[in-house]
C-alpha cells in the first residue's frame, strides 16, 4: 500500500513545477515514505489517509509554486522581504497588472479573442448542458431515503409472446411473505377518472396506490396524513392524496383541502393529505393518488399492477432476484395450476433498482451523447490551441524585444498564461449561458425520465469553472512550452523566418488538426448510424394509414354499461362525420402505438379440443366500432367489416388480424369460433357461460407497442358491446377521425370538442393528437437522439473545418515568399495549388485514417440504441469518411486559390 | 518599503513561524523539521512534504532561512539538504514572538480583568 501510495504522489508531483520539482521532488517523496511509514507503525493511522492528506496538501500548493516559479521576479526582490513580511500585496498587485495587462492584450485582438471565446463556449456549454442532464438523471440518487434499497419487480413470460408483464395480486402476497427479504411492498398502477365537483369536468391521471407504497417511498404528506390500511378495502376506495401541483392548480391552494370531499367518476372520495412538492411518483404526469386494495387471495393473473419493495436490512438486489426467482417454483402447487406452466410460458422476474428501472430507457444514450459533447470540447481545443499556436509565432517577436529588455522568461510566460486564463474563463462563462438555454432545448426535445429535476446546478457550474480553468493553463502552457525551448536571440536575429524549429511546429499544427478531424469523423460516424436507424425507422411499416387522422379521447364514468357507453360514442362519431370536411369517424377502445396498445388474453378455439395441462392461446384485444378500420386505413383483408348492427344487437362476432389467422387457422380463419375469457381460479378453464364468438373479418397487420417491436402480433377486434362477452372496457373511448384529403386534422379539434360539449358537457375531452404525431412519437428516442448528435456533430465537423482553413491559410501565408518565388521561376498556379492541397490532404488522408480506427472502435458502444443498422454499417463507414474529405478540401479550397493567385513582385517585395 | 513592513496585523504565516521556530536551535533538514514541528506542537501541526518544501523554498527566497553548503553538513546523508536560520530570519522569528507575546499580554490583562 506504501509503494501504490508513494507512486500515487510521485506521479502527482509531476503537475508541480519544474524548478520545484528538480530542487525537493526527491526529498518530498522520501519524506512521504517514512512519514506513511510512522503514521502505519506508531499513530495507529491509516497509511491510505495519511497519503490522502498529503495528496490533497501537495493539491492546495499547486497554484502558490506555479506562481512562486513563474511570476516575474522583482527586481529587488530580496530587499522588501527582507524584514520578514510576506510581499502579498505585492504579488496581489502583480496579478492585478498582469491580468489588466491581459486583458487590454485580448482587446485589442478583437477577431482572435472572440473566436476563441466562442469556440470554447461551445464546447464547455454543450458539455455543461450534457452534464446537467446526465447529473440529474443517472447520477444523482432518486430523490427518497435510501433510494438504493427501493426494488421493482418485473415478470416475463416469453413463452405466452406477450411484452413484458408487470405484477399480480398472488405475485404480491407471495412476495409479502418473505419478511425476511423485503421489508415492505407497495403496489400501484396507473389510471385516469373524472374530476367533478369544481366547475368543469376534468380528467386527471390517477395512481391507484396501495396505502404500503408511501412506507417503501418513504415520502410522508405535506400536510394531512398518509393512506392508512383501511382506507382500501374489497368494497372500495375512499381517500386520495393530492399531488401538490394539483393542489395549487385546480383547489387554489385551499389550506382547508384535507377533509374536503371530491368526486371520481361520480364517487365521493375524501381528500386525506397534500404530497409535498417535487414528489412525482412514479412520474410528475399524476394529479392524484387513490387509496389501492390488493386482494391477499388474488389471482396469479391480472398482470395490470407494478410493485415497488424496499429490501430488508443487509439484503443485496441480486440476493433479492435470486431468492424471488426460487419462490417463483411455488407457483403452479400454489395457484393450482399446471406444473409445466413455468417452464413452456418461460416464466420468470427481474428483481432491479427502481433507479435502474427508471432510468433503463435513456442510460446508454445519456452516456453516448456525453462522450459525443466531450469529442465536441476536445475539438473546440484543438482549435483554439491552434490559434494560440498561430498566434504565439506572430508575437515571437515582440516577446524576443521583451526578454531583451529583461523581462524573465517567467513573465513572459506569466503573460501568455493570464491571457489564456482570461480566454478560459471567459470562454466557460459564456458556455454556462449557452448551457441554460441548451438545456430547456434538449428537455423539450424528448421525453426523459426525471426531468423536474434537471437543471444547472452546483456541480455542473462547478465543471464549468474545472473545464475552463484547465483549458486555460493548457492553452497558456503551449507558448510557453515553445519558449522553453527556444532561443529568444535567434528569433531577434533571423526575424522568425528560417528558424530551425519551423518545420517541427508545423508537425505540430498538422497534428492537433489530424486529430480533430478523426474526433470529427467518429462523430460523423456515430449519427450517421444513428439517421441511419431512423430512416430504418420510419420504413417501419405501422399497418395505418396515419396521415389525416386526429385521434380524440372520450371519456365515460368507469361502471357505466357498455351499451349506454356505446350510444354516446357513437352519437358522438355520427355528428362528427357530418362535419363538413370529415370521411369517416371510427370508434376504439385503444390508438395503436398510444395509450399503451391492446390488452391481452387467454382465449379458446372451437374447432380445437382444450388439452388438460396446456396453457390456452394468448391475443391482444380491443373493441371497435364501425369505420375503424376505414378510418385508419386498416384493410379488410377477408370477410367483411365492422357494421352498426354489429353493436347495437350485441352480435357475437370477432374480427382478427393477419398474424391471428396465420398462427392459429393457417390463415383460414373465417366462420371459425373463438370463446374469450378464461377462468384463473378453475385451472385455466373456459367460462362455462362464455358464448362462442364467430371470426367473420380478417384485417392487415398493425404495430400495437412501438416500431421497434420485433414482430407483430395476433390480435382480435370485437364489436363495442358484445352479449355476456368478457367485460371489454369501454369507458375510455377514442373516435379515429379521418379529414378529406388536403386538410389538417388537427384544425378539427375545436369543432370535435365542440360536438361532445353540446352532446355531453360532463364529458372531457383528452389525448388529441394526430396519429402521424402519435407514430412521431413512437419513433421519439431514436429521433431525438439523432437530432442532439447531429448537432453535436455539426458542431464538431464546422470547428474542425475551421481549424483545417485556418492551418492552411497559415501555411500560404508563411510560404508566401516561397511561393512567390516559385512562381517567378515560372511555376504554373496549378503547380502551386497542386503544392498547398498536398500538404492538406496529407492531415486529411491522417485523420481520416485515425477517424476510421475510432470509430470501428466506439460504435459498439451504440450496440444498444440502434435500430436494425449494424455498428459497423458499411454504407456508414464509406459515407462520413467521403464527406469528411469533401468537407476537408472545401475548407482548404479558399486558401489554396488565394495561393495560386500570388504575384510574385508583390510576395518578394512585402519583405 | 519600511511603512509596510510596520503595517499592524501582517504577521508571518503558520508554517513559515513554526518552519523558523524549529531551525531556531540549529541546522535541521525537511524531515527533521517536520518532525520537530510535529512534537512541539504535539501533533496540532503537520507539515505535509508539498507544504514543507513550497514553504523553504519561500523563506530561502526571502532570505530568512539558507540552506547550508556541502561542508558544513553535519550528517552523512547526502540526499538531505539542511537548513538554517539567517540573520534576517532570526530578527522575523524574534519580531514575531514579540507580536505573539503582545497579544498574549493584552489577552492576559483582558482575563485578568474579568477575573477581577
Amino acid at each position: 500500500m506504501i509503494r501504490i501510495s508513494l507512486a500515487a504522489y510521485a506521479a502527482l508531483l509531476r503537475l508541480m513545477p519544474p524548478g520545484f520539482r528538480r530542487e525537493f521532488g526527491a526529498e518530498a517523496v522520501a519524506d512521504l515514505g517514512e512519514i506513511l511509514e510512522e503514521a502505519r507503525k506508531y499513530e495507529g493511522q491509516t497509511v491510505i489517509g495519511t497519503a490522502l492528506r498529503a495528496c490533497l496538501d501537495l493539491l492546495v500548493r499547486l497554484p502558490g509554486a506555479w506562481w512562486a516559479e513563474l511570476r516575474p521576479e522583482p527586481a529587488g526582490s530580496g530587499h522588501g522581504a527582507r524584514d520578514g513580511r510576506p510581499g502579498m500585496g505585492e504579488g496581489l498587485m502583480n496579478v492585478s497588472r498582469e491580468l489588466r495587462l491581459a486583458a487590454r492584450t485580448l482587446a485589442r485582438r478583437p477577431g482572435f479573442t472572440g473566436i476563441a471565446i466562442l469556440t470554447l463556449a461551445l464546447g464547455i456549454g454543450a458539455n455543461v448542458a450534457i452534464f446537467s442532464i446526465v447529473d440529474a438523471i443517472l447520477l444523482q440518487p432518486l430523490p427518497y431515503q435510501d433510494s438504493d434499497r427501493i426494488v421493482e419487480f418485473r415478470h416475463h413470460a416469453p413463452g405466452l409472446d406477450l411484452p413484458e408483464l408487470n405484477s399480480s395480486p398472488g405475485l404480491i402476497a407471495l412476495y409479502r411473505e418473505q419478511a425476511s427479504l423485503y421489508e415492505t411492498i407497495g403496489a400501484f398502477g396507473r389510471g385516469s377518472a373524472n374530476l367533478t365537483g369544481g366547475d368543469e369536468a376534468t380528467r386527471v391521471q390517477v395512481l391507484s396506490a396501495e396505502p404500503s407504497l408511501f412506507d417503501v417511498l418513504r415520502v410522508p404528506p405535506l400536510m394531512g396524513r398518509p393512506f392508512h390500511a383501511d382506507d382500501a378495502t374489497e368494497e372500495g376506495s375512499r381517500a386520495a392524496l393530492l399531488s401538490y401541483d394539483t393542489w395549487r392548480a385546480r383547489f387554489g391552494s385551499d389550506p382547508g383541502i384535507v377533509g374536503r370531499t371530491i368526486e371520481l367518476d361520480g364517487t365521493p372520495v375524501e381528500v386525506v393529505g397534500v404530497m409535498p412538492a417535487g414528489f412525482a411518483f412514479p412520474d410528475d404526469e399524476v394529479d392524484l393518488y387513490r387509496a389501492m386494495w390488493v386482494d391477499p387471495d388474488g389471482p396469479f393473473g391480472s398482470f395490470g399492477i407494478s410493485t415497488v419493495a424496499r429490501l430488508a436490512p443487509g439484503v443485496s438486489v441480486e440476493a433479492a432476484q435470486a431468492r424471488s426467482r426460487e419462490l417463483l417454483g411455488r407457483v403452479p402447487e400454489r395457484f393450482d395450476m399446471p406444473e409445466s406452466f413455468l417452464e413452456s410460458a418461460g416464466f420468470g422476474v427481474t428483481v432491479e433498482t427502481r433507479r435502474d428501472r427508471v432510468v433503463a430507457d435513456v442510460e446508454s444514450t445519456l452516456w453516448i451523447i456525453l462522450g459525443t459533447v466531450a469529442f465536441v470540447l476536445l475539438i473546440a481545443c484543438a482549435n483554439v490551441a491552434n490559434l494560440f499556436l498561430v498566434r504565439a509565432e506572430s508575437r515571437q517577436k515582440e516577446m524576443a524585444v521583451r526578454a531583451a529588455m529583461g523581462a524573465g522568461r517567467p513573465s513572459v510566460a506569466g503573460a501568455f498564461l493570464s491571457e489564456s486564463l482570461l480566454l478560459g474563463l471567459g470562454g466557460g462563462l459564456l458556455g454556462v449561458v449557452f448551457a441554460l438555454g441548451a438545456v430547456d432545448w434538449l428537455l423539450a426535445l424528448g421525453d426523459l425520465p426525471r426531468e423536474a429535476e434537471v437543471g444547472v446546478g452546483a456541480s455542473s457550474l462547478l465543471l464549468a469553472v474545472g473545464l475552463s480553468v484547465v483549458a486555460g493553463l493548457s492553452f497558456g502552457a503551449i507558448p510557453m512550452a515553445r519558449y522553453a525551448g527556444s532561443r529568444f536571440a535567434a528569433v531577434l536575429r533571423d526575424g522568425g523566418r528560417a528558424n530551425t524549429s519551423g518545420r517541427e511546429r508545423h508537425r505540430a499544427r498538422n497534428l492537433l488538426v489530424a486529430t480533430q478531424l478523426a474526433l470529427g469523423l467518429v462523430l460523423l460516424v456515430g449519427s450517421g448510424l444513428m439517421l441511419r436507424s431512423f430512416a430504418e425507422l420510419r420504413a417501419v411499416d405501422v399497418g395505418v394509414r396515419a396521415e389525416g387522422v386526429l385521434t380524440v379521447g372520450l371519456n365515460r364514468n368507469s361502471g357505466e354499461a357498455p351499451e349506454t357507453a356505446a350510444r354516446f360514442y357513437q352519437e358522438a362519431a355520427d355528428r362528427i362525420a357530418a362535419l363538413p370536411g370529415v370521411e369517416r369517424v371510427g370508434i376504439t377502445t385503444n390508438v395503436p402505438l398510444a395509450s399503451g396498445g391492446a390488452n391481452g388474453g387467454s382465449f379458446y378455439i372451437e374447432s380445437r379440443p382444450r388439452v388438460e395441462d396446456e396453457l390456452p392461446p394468448v391475443a391482444l384485444y380491443r373493441a371497435v366500432g364501425p369505420d375503424y378500420f376505414e378510418s385508419l386505413g386498416i384493410p379488410v383483408l377477408g370477410g367483411r367489416s365492422v357494421e352498426r348492427a354489429d353493436w347495437e344487437e350485441s352480435r357475437r362476432v370477432v374480427w382478427v388480424n393477419r398474424r391471428f389467422a396465420e398462427t392459429f387457422f393457417d390463415g383460414d380463419a373465417i366462420g371459425e369460433r373463438i370463446a374469450w375469457g378464461v377462468d384463473t381460479d378453475e385451472n385455466d378453464a373456459p367460462l362455462p357461460d362464455t358464448p362462442w364468438a364467430e371470426i367473420v373479418g380478417v384485417v392487415g397487420d398493425v404495430r400495437e407497442f412501438g416500431l421497434q417491436d420485433e414482430e407483430m402480433r395476433p390480435s382480435a377486434y370485437f364489436p363495442l358491446v358484445v352479449d355476456g362477452s368478457a367485460d371489454l372496457e369501454v369507458e375510455t373511448g377514442f373516435l379515429t377521425i379521418r379529414v378529406a384529403e388536403g386538410q389538417d386534422p388537427s384544425d378539427f379539434v375545436a369543432a370535435t370538442r365542440s360536438v361532445v360539449r353540446e352532446l355531453a358537457p360532463d364529458v372531457p375531452v383528452t389525448a388529441t393528437r394526430t396519429m402521424e404525431e402519435i407514430v412521431a412519437e413512437a419513433m421519439e428516442s431514436v429521433s431525438a437522439t439523432m437530432i442532439v448528435l447531429a448537432v453535436a456533430t455539426a458542431m464538431a465537423l464546422f470547428l474542425g473545418a475551421i481549424g483545417l482553413a485556418g492551418v492552411v491559410s497559415y501555411v500560404v501565408g508563411q510560404r508566401t515568399r516561397e511561393i512567390g518565388v516559385r512562381v517567378a521561376l515560372g511555376a504554373q498556379a496549378g503547380d502551386v495549388s497542386r503544392m498547398i492541397l498536398r500538404q492538406s490532404l496529407g492531415v486529411t488522408a491522417a485523420g481520416t485514417l485515425l477517424g476510421i480506427v475510432g470509430a470501428w472502435a466506439l460504435t459498439g458502444l451504440m450496440e444498444a440504441i440502434l435500430f436494425q443498422v449494424s455498428t459497423t454499417d458499411p454504407v456508414t463507414f464509406v459515407t462520413a469518411p467521403l464527406l469528411l474529405v469533401s468537407i476537408s478540401l472545401l475548407a482548404t479550397w479558399v486558401p489554396v486559390r488565394r495561393a495560386s493567385r500570388i504575384d510574385p513582385i508583390e510576395a518578394l517585395r512585402s519583405e | 518599503m519600511a511603512g509596510s513592513g510596520k503595517r499592524a496585523g501582517s504577521r508571518l504565516k503558520t508554517a513559515w513561524f513554526h518552519i523558523l521556530l524549529a531551525l531556531a536551535d540549529g541546522a535541521r533538514h525537511g524531515y527533521a523539521i517536520r518532525s520537530s514541528v510535529k512534537e512541539r506542537t504535539d501533533g496540532a501541526v503537520k507539515l505535509y512534504p508539498a507544504t514543507l518544501y513550497g514553504s523553504i523554498r519561500e523563506l530561502s527566497e526571502r532570505g530568512l532561512i539558507e540552506p547550508l553548503e556541502g561542508d558544513d553538513d553535519p550528517d552523512d546523508d547526502q540526499r538531505r539538504r539542511y537548513y538554517r536560520l539567517t540573520k534576517a530570519g532570526r530578527d522575523a522569528l524574534a519580531k514575531e514572538v514579540e507580536r505573539l507575546q503582545a497579544i498574549l499580554d493584552e489577552a492576559r490583562a483582558t482575563r485578568a480583568l474579568g477575573g477581577a
